[in-house]
Protein backbone atom coordinates (compact mmCIF):
# COMPACT_ATOMS: atom_id res chain seq x y z
CA UNK A 1 0.00 0.00 0.00
CA UNK A 2 2.39 2.67 -1.20
CA UNK A 3 0.00 4.11 -3.75
CA UNK A 4 -0.20 7.36 -1.77
CA UNK A 5 3.52 8.14 -1.92
CA UNK A 6 3.70 7.03 -5.55
CA UNK A 7 0.71 9.26 -6.42
CA UNK A 8 2.41 12.18 -4.71
CA UNK A 9 5.66 11.50 -6.60
CA UNK A 10 3.80 11.48 -9.92
CA UNK A 11 1.87 14.66 -9.12
CA UNK A 12 5.02 16.50 -8.01
CA UNK A 13 6.71 15.58 -11.28
CA UNK A 14 3.72 16.75 -13.32
CA UNK A 15 3.35 20.03 -11.44
CA UNK A 16 7.07 20.83 -11.59
CA UNK A 17 7.14 20.27 -15.35
CA UNK A 18 3.91 22.22 -15.84
CA UNK A 19 5.18 25.20 -13.91
CA UNK A 20 8.48 25.17 -15.78
CA UNK A 21 6.45 25.38 -18.99
CA UNK A 22 4.13 28.17 -17.79
CA UNK A 23 1.05 25.96 -17.92
CA UNK A 24 -2.29 27.36 -16.82
CA UNK A 25 -3.91 23.95 -16.82
CA UNK A 26 -2.90 20.31 -17.21
CA UNK A 27 -5.27 18.57 -19.63
CA UNK A 28 -3.86 15.06 -19.66
CA UNK A 29 -1.24 12.93 -17.93
CA UNK A 30 0.08 9.62 -19.26
CA UNK A 31 1.57 7.27 -16.65
CA UNK A 32 3.17 3.94 -17.51
CA UNK A 33 2.99 1.22 -14.86
CA UNK A 34 4.94 -2.03 -15.07
CA UNK A 35 2.82 -5.16 -14.73
CA UNK A 36 5.12 -6.25 -11.92
CA UNK A 37 5.18 -2.98 -9.97
CA UNK A 38 3.52 -3.52 -6.59
CA UNK A 39 0.93 -0.88 -7.35
CA UNK A 40 -2.77 -1.27 -7.97
CA UNK A 41 -3.61 1.20 -10.79
CA UNK A 42 -7.15 1.71 -9.52
CA UNK A 43 -5.96 2.65 -6.04
CA UNK A 44 -3.29 4.87 -7.57
CA UNK A 45 -5.93 6.73 -9.60
CA UNK A 46 -8.11 7.12 -6.52
CA UNK A 47 -5.21 8.63 -4.56
CA UNK A 48 -4.25 10.92 -7.43
CA UNK A 49 -7.80 12.21 -7.73
CA UNK A 50 -7.75 13.14 -4.05
CA UNK A 51 -4.34 14.81 -4.19
CA UNK A 52 -4.90 16.92 -7.33
CA UNK A 53 -7.72 18.93 -5.76
CA UNK A 54 -7.06 22.68 -5.97
CA UNK A 55 -4.10 22.27 -8.33
CA UNK A 56 -3.87 23.08 -12.02
CA UNK A 57 -4.14 19.37 -12.78
CA UNK A 58 -7.48 19.04 -10.98
CA UNK A 59 -9.40 18.28 -14.20
CA UNK A 60 -6.65 16.40 -16.03
CA UNK A 61 -7.47 13.09 -17.67
CA UNK A 62 -5.12 10.49 -16.26
CA UNK A 63 -4.27 7.72 -18.68
CA UNK A 64 -2.56 4.58 -17.41
CA UNK A 65 -0.62 2.42 -19.82
CA UNK A 66 0.74 -1.04 -18.92
CA UNK A 67 4.43 -1.81 -19.33
CA UNK A 68 4.68 -5.48 -20.34
CA UNK A 69 6.94 -7.94 -18.55
CA UNK A 70 10.24 -8.70 -20.28
CA UNK A 71 12.43 -11.51 -19.04
CA UNK A 72 15.60 -13.41 -19.77
CA UNK A 73 15.31 -17.14 -19.13
CA UNK A 74 18.24 -18.81 -17.37
CA UNK A 75 17.17 -22.24 -18.67
CA UNK A 76 16.67 -21.77 -22.42
CA UNK A 77 18.02 -18.26 -22.97
CA UNK A 78 14.74 -16.83 -24.24
CA UNK A 79 14.77 -13.05 -24.09
CA UNK A 80 11.51 -11.15 -24.50
CA UNK A 81 8.03 -11.08 -23.13
CA UNK A 82 7.35 -13.24 -20.08
CA UNK A 83 4.25 -15.40 -19.81
CA UNK A 84 2.10 -13.86 -17.10
CA UNK A 85 -0.68 -15.66 -15.29
CA UNK A 86 -2.96 -13.21 -13.57
CA UNK A 87 -5.83 -15.57 -12.97
CA UNK A 88 -5.36 -16.06 -9.26
CA UNK A 89 -3.36 -13.12 -8.08
CA UNK A 90 -3.02 -9.49 -8.69
CA UNK A 91 0.69 -10.12 -8.50
CA UNK A 92 1.31 -12.16 -11.60
CA UNK A 93 3.21 -15.41 -11.69
CA UNK A 94 5.77 -15.24 -14.45
CA UNK A 95 7.31 -18.00 -16.47
CA UNK A 96 9.27 -18.42 -19.68
CA UNK A 97 6.80 -18.71 -22.60
CA UNK A 98 9.11 -21.21 -24.33
CA UNK A 99 10.24 -23.66 -21.65
CA UNK A 100 7.93 -22.68 -18.74
CA UNK A 101 10.90 -22.24 -16.39
CA UNK A 102 10.63 -19.90 -13.41
CA UNK A 103 14.38 -19.26 -13.39
CA UNK A 104 14.14 -15.80 -14.90
CA UNK A 105 15.81 -12.48 -14.72
CA UNK A 106 13.26 -9.68 -14.95
CA UNK A 107 14.42 -7.11 -17.50
CA UNK A 108 11.38 -4.85 -17.59
CA UNK A 109 7.97 -4.42 -15.99
CA UNK A 110 8.71 -3.07 -12.51
CA UNK A 111 8.88 0.64 -13.24
CA UNK A 112 6.47 3.54 -12.88
CA UNK A 113 7.08 6.27 -15.43
CA UNK A 114 5.47 9.67 -15.90
CA UNK A 115 5.47 9.49 -19.68
CA UNK A 116 4.00 12.78 -20.90
CA UNK A 117 1.58 15.59 -20.19
CA UNK A 118 -0.66 17.80 -22.24
CA UNK A 119 -0.90 21.35 -20.93
CA UNK A 120 -2.65 24.56 -21.77
CA UNK A 121 -0.60 27.75 -21.73
CA UNK A 122 -1.31 31.41 -22.43
CA UNK A 123 -0.69 32.80 -25.92
CA UNK A 124 2.68 34.47 -26.31
CA UNK B 1 -8.16 30.14 -27.34
CA UNK B 2 -5.10 29.05 -25.42
CA UNK B 3 -2.17 27.12 -26.78
CA UNK B 4 -2.04 23.42 -25.98
CA UNK B 5 1.35 21.76 -25.70
CA UNK B 6 2.40 18.13 -25.38
CA UNK B 7 5.43 17.62 -23.20
CA UNK B 8 7.35 14.37 -23.00
CA UNK B 9 8.63 13.78 -19.45
CA UNK B 10 9.69 10.13 -19.25
CA UNK B 11 10.58 10.36 -15.57
CA UNK B 12 10.87 7.01 -13.86
CA UNK B 13 9.44 7.40 -10.34
CA UNK B 14 11.29 4.26 -9.19
CA UNK B 15 14.71 5.41 -10.43
CA UNK B 16 15.19 7.93 -7.64
CA UNK B 17 15.08 5.13 -5.08
CA UNK B 18 17.33 2.84 -7.14
CA UNK B 19 19.94 5.60 -7.47
CA UNK B 20 19.94 6.19 -3.73
CA UNK B 21 20.16 2.44 -3.10
CA UNK B 22 23.29 2.24 -5.28
CA UNK B 23 24.72 5.20 -3.38
CA UNK B 24 24.01 3.47 -0.06
CA UNK B 25 25.76 0.32 -1.25
CA UNK B 26 28.84 2.29 -2.29
CA UNK B 27 28.86 3.97 1.11
CA UNK B 28 28.72 0.56 2.84
CA UNK B 29 31.56 -0.75 0.68
CA UNK B 30 33.72 2.30 1.36
CA UNK B 31 33.45 1.36 5.04
CA UNK B 32 34.09 -2.34 4.38
CA UNK B 33 30.53 -3.21 5.41
CA UNK B 34 28.49 -6.17 4.16
CA UNK B 35 24.77 -5.37 4.33
CA UNK B 36 21.94 -7.84 4.78
CA UNK B 37 18.26 -6.90 4.44
CA UNK B 38 15.72 -8.98 6.41
CA UNK B 39 12.23 -9.11 4.93
CA UNK B 40 9.12 -10.97 5.96
CA UNK B 41 5.62 -10.60 7.34
CA UNK B 42 4.73 -9.26 10.78
CA UNK B 43 5.62 -11.91 13.33
CA UNK B 44 7.63 -14.10 10.94
CA UNK B 45 10.67 -13.94 13.25
CA UNK B 46 12.89 -11.27 11.70
CA UNK B 47 13.81 -9.57 14.96
CA UNK B 48 14.41 -12.90 16.74
CA UNK B 49 16.78 -13.94 13.96
CA UNK B 50 18.70 -10.68 14.22
CA UNK B 51 19.00 -11.12 17.99
CA UNK B 52 20.30 -14.68 17.60
CA UNK B 53 22.78 -13.70 14.87
CA UNK B 54 24.15 -10.97 17.15
CA UNK B 55 24.60 -13.49 19.98
CA UNK B 56 26.11 -16.26 17.85
CA UNK B 57 28.62 -14.59 15.53
CA UNK B 58 31.79 -12.57 15.91
CA UNK B 59 30.74 -9.88 13.49
CA UNK B 60 30.71 -6.26 14.55
CA UNK B 61 27.06 -5.75 13.87
CA UNK B 62 25.02 -2.59 13.44
CA UNK B 63 21.26 -2.65 12.95
CA UNK B 64 18.71 -0.44 11.25
CA UNK B 65 15.33 -1.51 12.59
CA UNK B 66 12.43 -0.34 10.46
CA UNK B 67 8.84 -0.46 11.55
CA UNK B 68 5.74 1.69 11.66
CA UNK B 69 6.76 2.35 15.27
CA UNK B 70 10.35 1.22 15.47
CA UNK B 71 11.09 1.68 19.17
CA UNK B 72 9.79 -1.79 20.07
CA UNK B 73 12.13 -3.80 17.83
CA UNK B 74 15.00 -1.35 18.27
CA UNK B 75 14.59 -1.69 22.04
CA UNK B 76 14.86 -5.48 21.81
CA UNK B 77 18.05 -5.25 19.76
CA UNK B 78 19.60 -2.57 21.97
CA UNK B 79 19.69 -5.05 24.84
CA UNK B 80 22.31 -7.01 22.88
CA UNK B 81 24.73 -4.07 23.09
CA UNK B 82 25.05 -3.32 19.41
CA UNK B 83 24.50 0.06 17.77
CA UNK B 84 20.91 0.26 16.53
CA UNK B 85 18.89 2.97 14.86
CA UNK B 86 15.11 2.73 14.66
CA UNK B 87 13.57 3.88 11.40
CA UNK B 88 9.98 4.99 11.83
CA UNK B 89 8.01 4.72 8.63
CA UNK B 90 4.81 5.99 10.28
CA UNK B 91 2.06 5.11 7.85
CA UNK B 92 4.30 3.74 5.13
CA UNK B 93 4.51 0.04 4.50
CA UNK B 94 8.18 -0.31 3.56
CA UNK B 95 11.64 1.13 4.07
CA UNK B 96 13.15 3.03 1.18
CA UNK B 97 16.71 3.93 0.27
CA UNK B 98 16.21 7.48 1.49
CA UNK B 99 15.28 6.39 5.04
CA UNK B 100 18.27 4.05 5.09
CA UNK B 101 20.61 6.80 3.92
CA UNK B 102 19.49 8.95 6.83
CA UNK B 103 19.51 6.10 9.33
CA UNK B 104 23.14 5.15 8.72
CA UNK B 105 24.25 8.67 9.58
CA UNK B 106 23.62 7.77 13.19
CA UNK B 107 25.59 4.50 13.09
CA UNK B 108 29.36 4.25 13.74
CA UNK B 109 30.08 2.84 10.28
CA UNK B 110 33.82 2.47 10.86
CA UNK B 111 33.15 0.08 13.73
CA UNK B 112 30.70 -2.14 11.81
CA UNK B 113 31.40 -4.97 9.37
CA UNK B 114 27.91 -6.46 9.14
CA UNK B 115 24.96 -4.09 8.79
CA UNK B 116 21.56 -5.71 9.23
CA UNK B 117 18.47 -3.88 8.03
CA UNK B 118 15.12 -5.09 9.32
CA UNK B 119 12.43 -4.08 6.89
CA UNK B 120 8.80 -3.35 7.78
CA UNK B 121 6.72 -6.52 8.20
CA UNK B 122 5.22 -6.87 4.75
CA UNK B 123 5.64 -9.29 1.83
CA UNK B 124 4.41 -6.93 -0.86
CA UNK B 125 5.59 -3.33 -0.79
CA UNK B 126 9.31 -3.78 0.04
CA UNK B 127 9.73 -5.54 -3.33
CA UNK B 128 9.60 -2.19 -5.11
CA UNK B 129 12.31 -0.58 -2.97
CA UNK B 130 15.93 -1.67 -3.02
CA UNK B 131 17.87 -0.33 -0.06
CA UNK B 132 21.46 -0.96 -1.10
CA UNK B 133 21.95 -4.28 0.68
CA UNK B 134 24.21 -7.04 -0.71
CA UNK B 135 21.94 -9.90 0.37
CA UNK B 136 18.17 -10.16 0.82
CA UNK B 137 16.80 -12.68 3.29
CA UNK B 138 13.06 -13.42 3.44
CA UNK B 139 11.74 -15.05 6.62
CA UNK B 140 8.35 -16.74 6.35
CA UNK B 141 6.80 -18.61 9.26
CA UNK B 142 4.65 -21.72 8.86
CA UNK B 143 1.90 -19.98 10.85
CA UNK B 144 1.30 -17.66 7.91
CA UNK B 145 -0.04 -20.66 5.97
CA UNK B 146 1.85 -22.98 3.64
CA UNK B 147 0.53 -21.14 0.57
CA UNK B 148 2.26 -17.90 1.59
CA UNK B 149 5.31 -18.48 -0.61
CA UNK B 150 3.37 -19.15 -3.81
CA UNK B 151 1.06 -16.20 -3.11
CA UNK B 152 3.94 -13.71 -2.99
CA UNK B 153 6.15 -14.69 -5.91
CA UNK B 154 8.05 -11.46 -6.43
CA UNK B 155 9.51 -11.12 -2.96
CA UNK B 156 10.85 -14.67 -3.12
CA UNK B 157 12.11 -14.17 -6.66
CA UNK B 158 14.18 -11.23 -5.51
CA UNK B 159 15.70 -12.91 -2.45
CA UNK B 160 19.04 -14.65 -1.92
CA UNK B 161 17.99 -16.74 1.06
CA UNK B 162 14.55 -17.98 2.09
CA UNK B 163 14.03 -19.09 5.70
CA UNK B 164 10.96 -21.21 6.51
CA UNK B 165 10.65 -20.44 10.22
CA UNK B 166 8.80 -21.84 13.25
CA UNK B 167 8.73 -25.36 11.80
CA UNK B 168 8.10 -26.69 15.33
CA UNK B 169 4.56 -25.29 14.92
CA UNK B 170 3.92 -26.85 11.50
CA UNK B 171 1.85 -29.76 12.77
CA UNK B 172 -0.18 -27.54 15.08
CA UNK B 173 -1.22 -25.26 12.22
CA UNK B 174 -1.36 -27.99 9.56
CA UNK B 175 1.37 -26.49 7.39
CA UNK B 176 3.35 -28.56 4.89
CA UNK B 177 6.91 -27.24 5.20
CA UNK B 178 8.15 -29.32 2.24
CA UNK B 179 5.59 -27.59 0.04
CA UNK B 180 6.88 -24.19 1.18
CA UNK B 181 10.46 -25.22 0.39
CA UNK B 182 9.42 -26.57 -3.04
CA UNK B 183 7.48 -23.37 -3.83
CA UNK B 184 10.50 -21.24 -2.94
CA UNK B 185 12.81 -23.38 -5.12
CA UNK B 186 10.35 -23.20 -8.01
CA UNK B 187 10.04 -19.42 -7.83
CA UNK B 188 13.72 -18.84 -7.31
CA UNK B 189 16.06 -21.71 -8.23
CA UNK B 190 19.06 -19.56 -7.30
CA UNK B 191 18.06 -18.94 -3.68
CA UNK B 192 19.12 -21.08 -0.77
CA UNK B 193 16.18 -22.35 1.32
CA UNK B 194 16.57 -23.23 5.01
CA UNK B 195 14.03 -24.62 7.50
CA UNK B 196 14.33 -23.24 11.00
CA UNK B 197 12.95 -23.10 14.50
CA UNK B 198 14.79 -20.68 16.74
CA UNK B 199 12.95 -22.08 19.73
CA UNK B 200 14.30 -25.58 19.02
CA UNK B 201 17.72 -24.37 17.88
CA UNK B 202 17.20 -25.53 14.29
CA UNK B 203 18.54 -23.70 11.25
CA UNK B 204 20.37 -20.76 12.87
CA UNK B 205 23.84 -22.18 12.10
CA UNK B 206 22.84 -22.73 8.49
CA UNK B 207 21.55 -19.18 8.16
CA UNK B 208 24.78 -17.80 9.63
CA UNK B 209 26.81 -20.03 7.28
CA UNK B 210 24.80 -18.74 4.33
CA UNK B 211 25.54 -15.14 5.34
CA UNK B 212 29.25 -16.00 5.71
CA UNK B 213 29.27 -17.67 2.31
CA UNK B 214 27.50 -14.79 0.60
CA UNK B 215 29.77 -12.27 2.28
CA UNK B 216 32.91 -14.09 1.15
CA UNK B 217 31.58 -14.31 -2.41
CA UNK B 218 30.81 -10.62 -2.73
Amino acid sequence: MHELSMAQGIINTVLETSEANDATEVKKVVVEIGKLAMINPEQLLFMMNVLVEDTIMEDAKIEIVDIPVEIECAECGHKGNGKVDEEDHYVPMIECPKCESNALRILNGQDIIVKSIEIEKPDD
Amino acid sequence: MHKVADIVIGKNIMKANKKLADKNQKNFENHGIFCVDFLGAIGSGKTAFIEDIIENTDYNIGVLAGDVISEFDAGRIEKHNVPVVGLNTGKECHLDAHLVEHGVHDLPLDDIDLLIIENVGNLICPVDFELGSHMRIVVVSVTEGDDTVEKHPLIFKGSDLVVINKIDLADAVGADTDKMVADAHKLNPNAKVIKSSLKEGIGLDEVIAAIDEFKNKS
